[in-house]
């Protein structure tokens, strides 16, 4: 009788423990707070080339800024009330994605040119719904390079390309790609006169593989525009001349390319050496038959 | 005045005794420990070794250095006593010449050991390329092997003759073999001739030889742009050091064999007081290139060379260095400044506690160097920092070391230590001059 109690009483016990435990987990989960994801977006035109909205994705996490992965958005084109979904796209480990937008016809500009991108986020367990929209008029930029008295120029023209005016002054970059960072040259600002216009002096000496030159003229993150870049590729550098050891006798060569000095000094000394080893071995039967 | 009789009974090879029964025993024991501990390596990998991504090279090669560098003991004392006619080398010279072959044949034993399988010795040849100084090593290694045992071989011809005809009726199986290596040495003019001719041109052909293995050995680290390597004083360094190491070894084996076969008659204290002069030499010549290695980095205070040499002057190896240093070199130079000192009983200790420093000196030239690299990465384990031998690696080591004094006592045992015919001339040689001058 009483081991009968006790059992009762016990397996009561471990009921409540198991029930509290089972609310507690619930009432924990529901206190996660969650945290404000920050979205930030933009636009980048490429000339005959693809034009694309790079995307961070990021929150303040114990005092901290930190990229946030694996973040699913979803991009939509915006006119007036209507929202057009264009397509989703997921940030990488460093919290970045870029969502291609192949081209601007198919997505639609409000009646005054403006076009307008919504980056949403849903939310998930960690971080709140959120959303970020980008608006930007489409730009052209026609460049080519003259030749005036043996100076090189570049001349590039920025244009609203839904109205066809020049934009005046504003900045544009011109550089030069190189391996880590580009080269810009001419002014730190090359502002565009009353024909959209800037026309810059290249300078001599830079040296490209096989003298081949690639400029870049950039309207970079303008306020109405975006980013706009495009692309010059002239031969107007200096040849890089490599010189390569690959067929050449090295000290880091392979074997079968040693340099001369090492085949004939080691060869000639341990040619030498036993050389004698030999004498000396034949010295030992020389005593051995006399 | 001795006759050959005298000399024969005094210098041909002896059974052991009881403590030198005990004394193979047991280099036999360690021997067989470390060839487990092998065989263990080989069959488990170098995972059973304590060396890491940084501290690739570990007491095998600061032990096979060790080993070259005694191996140079042949050169040093054979063939530099001999061409500058120092005539008080005959009792010892047989002595260092089976030194430098014991030590040179485990050299080539330990660089095998520190490959992990014993096949990729193949690699050596298969790949060897010119520009690797390995590959020189690996040419000199055997050459030198062989040098040695023509330096030891040719004046043993007439000892062998002369051990033929003692062992005949004693032993006839012995005198068989000692007449198998005699080469029917009857002591004709022309064998004489012959046989003088290739020892004295063999004299003067260690030397380069000499010079250029422990040259290489000092190129496999210098060519390495690596801190504490990099250096032009590296191949006179290694050198001088080869020097101290085989002249304090070869000290220390002759106070044990004079001992054990009781040959204070041929080896006397004169002998160990030039002995003393000859390494009290060599440790001033090592401590001056010492002195060159250290100090003008610290002078120059590059900050990669302060790290390497703090490690060393008050780091994780500060005690060792010092030891070295203090210990290995500068007690032993003022002690051998005494003629005190350089009575047999204070060299044997002496020559002890120079050959332990030369042992770990290696140690010092090889690891702290490989701890610190010169592009350091993030996020490495803390261990990779330190290292310290795990028992394989000490089993092995001292199987190794064993067996160099195992091939050492093995020979002593059937050779004799002191050339017995030599010593028979130069007595001819006294009592003909001692006639003539009255």
């Amino acid at each position: 009788m009483k081991n009968s109690m006790v059992f009762r009483l016990g397996f009561l016990v471990l009921t409540y423990l198991f029930l509290v435990n089972a609310e507690l987990n619930t009432v924990w989960a529901q206190g996660v707070k969650k945290n404000k994801l920050r979205i930030s977006a933009d636009y980048v035109k490429i000339m005959d080339g693809d034009n694309y909205v790079n995307i961070k994705a990021s929150a303040r996490i114990e005092k901290k800024n930190v990229r946030v992965a694996n973040i699913e958005l979803s991009i939509s084109n915006i006119v007036g009330e209507e929202v057009m979904e264009l397509g989703r796209t997921t940030t990488d480990m460093d919290g970045v994605t870029k969502y291609v937008i192949h081209s601007l016809e198919t997505i639609r500009p409000d009646s005054t040119g403006v076009f307008t991108i919504l980056i949403s986020f849903e939310g998930n367990d960690l971080y709140k719904k959120t959303s970020k929209d980008i608006s930007f008029k489409d730009a052209l930029i026609h460049a080519n390079i003259v030749t005036k008295d043996s100076v090189n120029y570049m001349n590039a023209r920025l244009l609203d390309a839904d109205t066809g005016t020049p934009i005046q002054n504003e900045s544009l970059i011109v550089q030069v790609e190189r391996l880590f960072k580009p080269f810009i040259i001419g002014e730190d600002f090359n502002y565009t006169d009353e024909n959209g216009s800037i026309h810059v002096p290249i300078e001599d000496n830079i040296p490209g593989v096989d003298g081949n030159l690639t400029f870049e003229v950039v309207l970079n993150d303008n306020d109405d525009y975006g980013t706009v870049k495009t692309i010059v590729e002239a031969p107007i550098g200096v040849p890089v001349v490599y010189e390569s050891t690959f067929d050449k006798r090295t000290m880091w060569s392979p074997r079968s390319k040693t340099p001369l000095f090492l085949l004939i000094f080691p060869n000639l000394i341990t040619f030498g050496m036993w050389g004698f080893i030999v004498y000396f071995i034949f010295n030992l039967f020389k005593i051995a038959r006399s | 005045m001795k006759t050959t009789d005298k000399l024969l009974e005094d210098l041909a090879p002896r059974k052991f005794n009881k403590l030198g029964v005990l004394w193979t025993t047991l280099l036999i024991l360690i021997s067989v420990a470390g060839i487990i501990a092998y065989i263990d390596q080989v069959y488990r990998g170098q995972i059973v070794t304590n060396m890491n991504d940084y501290a690739l090279w570990g007491i095998y090669i600061s032990n096979f250095v060790f080993f070259v560098a005694t191996s140079f003991v042949g050169t040093i004392t054979v063939s530099v006593l001999r061409l500058t006619n120092n005539n008080w080398r005959t009792p010892i010279v047989r002595i260092a010449e089976i030194i430098s072959l014991a030590a040179i044949i485990m050299a080539g034993v330990t660089i095998m050991i520190d490959m992990g399988r014993p096949d990729r010795l193949m690699n050596l040849f298969i790949h060897a390329r010119l520009q690797s100084p390995i590959t020189w090593d690996v040419i000199i290694i055997p050459t030198y092997i062989v040098i040695s045992f023509l330096l030891l071989y040719f004046p043993l011809l007439p000892d062998f003759a002369l051990l033929k005809t003692h062992f005949k009726d004693k032993n006839p199986r012995l005198s068989k073999w000692y007449g198998k290596l005699s080469l029917n040495w009857t002591g004709s003019d022309a064998q004489k001739s012959i046989q003088l001719k290739s020892i004295h041109i063999i004299a003067i052909f260690i030397i380069p030889a000499g010079f250029i293995l422990q040259t290489i050995d000092a190129w496999l680290f210098s060519t390495l742009f690596r801190v504490g390597w990099d250096s032009t004083n590296m191949g006179a360094y290694f050198i001088s050091g080869a020097s101290v190491a085989g002249v304090s070894a070869l000290v220390t084996v002759i106070y044990v064999i004079r001992r054990a076969y009781k040959l204070e008659e041929y080896i006397t204290d004169f002998h160990f007081d030039k002995l003393g002069k000859f390494l009290v030499l060599t440790c001033i010549i090592y401590l001056y290139f010492n002195i060159n290695e250290y100090l003008i980095p610290e002078f120059t205070s590059k900050k990669e060379e302060i790290t390497h040499l703090n490690h060393l002057f008050t780091g994780q190896y500060a005690h060792l260095f010092w030891f070295v240093i203090i210990g290995g070199l500068v007690i032993p130079i003022f002690a051998l400044m005494f003629k005190k000192g350089r009575k047999p009983l204070p060299m044997f200790f002496i020559g002890l506690l120079v050959v332990l420093g030369s042992w770990w000196k290696r140690f010092l030239i090889v690891t702290p160097t490989l701890l610190n690299p010169f592009l350091p990465m993030q996020g490495v384990p803390e261990s990779w920092h330190h290292y310290f031998p795990s028992l394989h690696e000490w089993l092995i080591t001292g199987a190794t070391l064993a067996m160099a004094l195992l091939i050492i006592t093995l020979l002593v045992r059937f050779l004799p230590v002191i050339p017995i015919q030599r010593t028979a001339d130069e007595e001819d040689l006294l009592k003909t001059n001692k006639t003539e001058e009255s």
